[in-house]
């Protein structure tokens, strides 16, 4: 069984040093705003490409550049700016959504890969995409024995891409499925005017409806208000069958989820895919990667189109159904790094022996750890409050720009 | 005095301000975000004032329809 390259989200430094600490081969990523998270407050910059480069480049970890809007006249000349420093940094390829992004990174050399909104469902629409692009997303509607006779015929026909190697095939593995058609969506855009389709979802999908006959005023019961918001998709207790399906790449989704979110789904799934290739993948471990995917981020878990289950499982509610949240504590203030002791600035509530807790920055990524002992204002003791100056012994180094918070349980509504 | 400012680096280029606006607004073809014609910057906030009362009504429209809402207007 070939071992399939496992996909990471990063929409920060903090998710792309995540996703390389925990054993991602390789990253997606936007710049400014043409890739669908434009909205989102922290978006890469040009001037981060050779530092993103050089620290994929470290780990032998490929990049991708999300180039997947829909794109205006206007744009043109800054997607060709993208493009042109997307080749000078080195990155690997670009994801492309439309004709024009795909034509002038095939013009410059740049490996292309066809984005999901595109909607591959058949052979024959691979064949017309291979003569541009070596890696395809399948649409997200197909089941795996769909997924399965395209990967096949791939091979019987020997149908190759532009770098002269046979089609890979990328799916979703994990993460927010919601009610587009592969991620065309025009339903923010009549609602707040804000497009999709640019990167700009307003996610009002996620909200609970009614619906109502205008004629008679009769309103439907409904056992589920969220009647628009499926749950995540979650492969990991069928990885295996989508490995032997024949695909090459599995994406995680979550350019927008916190640094531990990408920390736990990535290791979850490199364990996964290792296991699978190692012949020891098995029910007991997959409860565990479960148990860990449900303390970050999710709506529920359900297996998406994959199965070719009846459709639709939706939500029960707007927000995430973690079994695990972060409080913000404080944050770094020195590193000690011949005793490797991390001191922190307590900001807000305290900290105890025994605590669980997570630390975040941009070139620490996300680590967590148990707190086994800990010196406050140069004292061993059990507790640390607001204003405290605290130390803890740590595997790893921490900087200025860390963020220190505690894990604690999530009350989780049924 | 109208007074339009624009917050242009958040701009995420969607064009929905130069079709409710055209006088006052148009599309960078350098890096594809808005321009509020005739502005001053300052510190990334584009500003026009203007003693032209006809221009508040459209540029109130493009305040509206930018998805982002990196567009005020105020009278002054």
């Amino acid at each position: 069984m070939q071992k399939i390259e496992l996909m990471a989200p990063a929409g920060n430094f903090e998710s792309l040093q995540a996703a390389l600490d925990n054993g991602a081969d390789s990253i997606y990523f936007g710049v400014e705003q043409l890739n669908m998270r434009a909205r989102a407050s922290i978006n890469f910059t040009l001037d981060d490409l050779s530092e993103i480069v050089k620290r994929c480049n470290s780990k032998n970890v490929r990049t991708y550049l999300t180039l997947n809007t829909i794109i205006y006249d206007h744009d043109l000349s800054i997607v060709k700016t993208l493009i042109n420093k997307a080749k000078e940094a080195n990155i690997t390829a670009v994801i492309a959504m439309d004709q024009a992004v795909i034509a002038m990174a095939r013009e410059v050399g740049m490996e292309v890969h066809i984005s999901t909104q595109i909607n591959i469902t058949n052979i024959e629409t691979v064949k017309f995409y291979a003569l541009f692009a070596d890696t395809m997303v399948l649409s997200r509607e197909l089941s795996l024995r769909q997924v399965k006779k395209i990967t096949e015929q791939i091979e019987k026909e020997q149908i190759k891409g532009p770098s002269g190697k046979l089609i890979e095939i990328e799916i979703f593995g994990h993460g927010a499925l919601c009610m587009a058609v592969s991620g065309k969506c025009y339903m923010s855009l009549h609602s707040h005017n804000s497009s999709a389709n640019r990167g700009a979802c307003k996610q009002n999908c996620r909200k609970k409806y009614t619906v109502i006959d205008q004629e008679t005023g009769f309103e439907m019961e409904l056992d589920n208000e969220y009647i628009m918001s499926p749950k995540d998709l979650c492969t990991i207790d069928f990885l295996d069958e989508i490995v032997n399906a024949g695909i090459k790449v599995l994406k995680i989704e979550g350019r927008g989820r916190a640094p531990e979110y990408v920390a736990k789904v990535i290791k979850c799934y490199r364990e996964a895919i290792d296991s699978i290739q190692d012949g020891i993948y098995n029910k007991e471990e997959v409860i565990s990667w479960m148990e860990t995917l449900e303390t970050v981020y999710n709506r529920g878990f359900w297996s998406g189109y994959y199965l070719g289950q009846k459709l639709g499982e939706w939500s029960k509610g707007s927000g995430s159904h973690a079994t695990q949240k972060k409080v913000y504590i404080g944050k770094g203030n020195h590193f000690f790094p011949k005793a490797n002791i991390g001191e922190f600035k307590i900001e807000a509530y305290n900290i105890n022996v025994g605590d669980a807790i997570l630390i975040t920055g941009p070139t620490t990524g996300a680590k967590e750890l148990l707190v086994e002992e800990m010196m406050v204002n140069d004292k061993k003791l059990n507790e640390g409050k607001k204003g405290d100056l605290v130390t803890i012994k740590l595997p790893f180094r921490i900087r200025q720009s860390d963020k220190l918070y505690k894990i604690v349980e999530n009350k989780v509504e049924a | 005095m109208v007074v339009i400012t624009l917050q242009r680096n958040k701009c995420i280029g969607c064009n929905y301000c130069v079709e409710m606006a055209p006088k006052q607004f148009q599309m960078s073809k350098k890096d594809g975000k808005s321009v509020l014609l005739n502005s001053t910057n300052k510190k990334g906030f584009f500003t026009l004032k203007s003693n032209q009362y006809n221009i508040l009504e459209a540029s109130e429209n493009a305040s509206k329809a930018c998805p982002v809402k990196i567009i005020s207007v105020k009278l002054v």
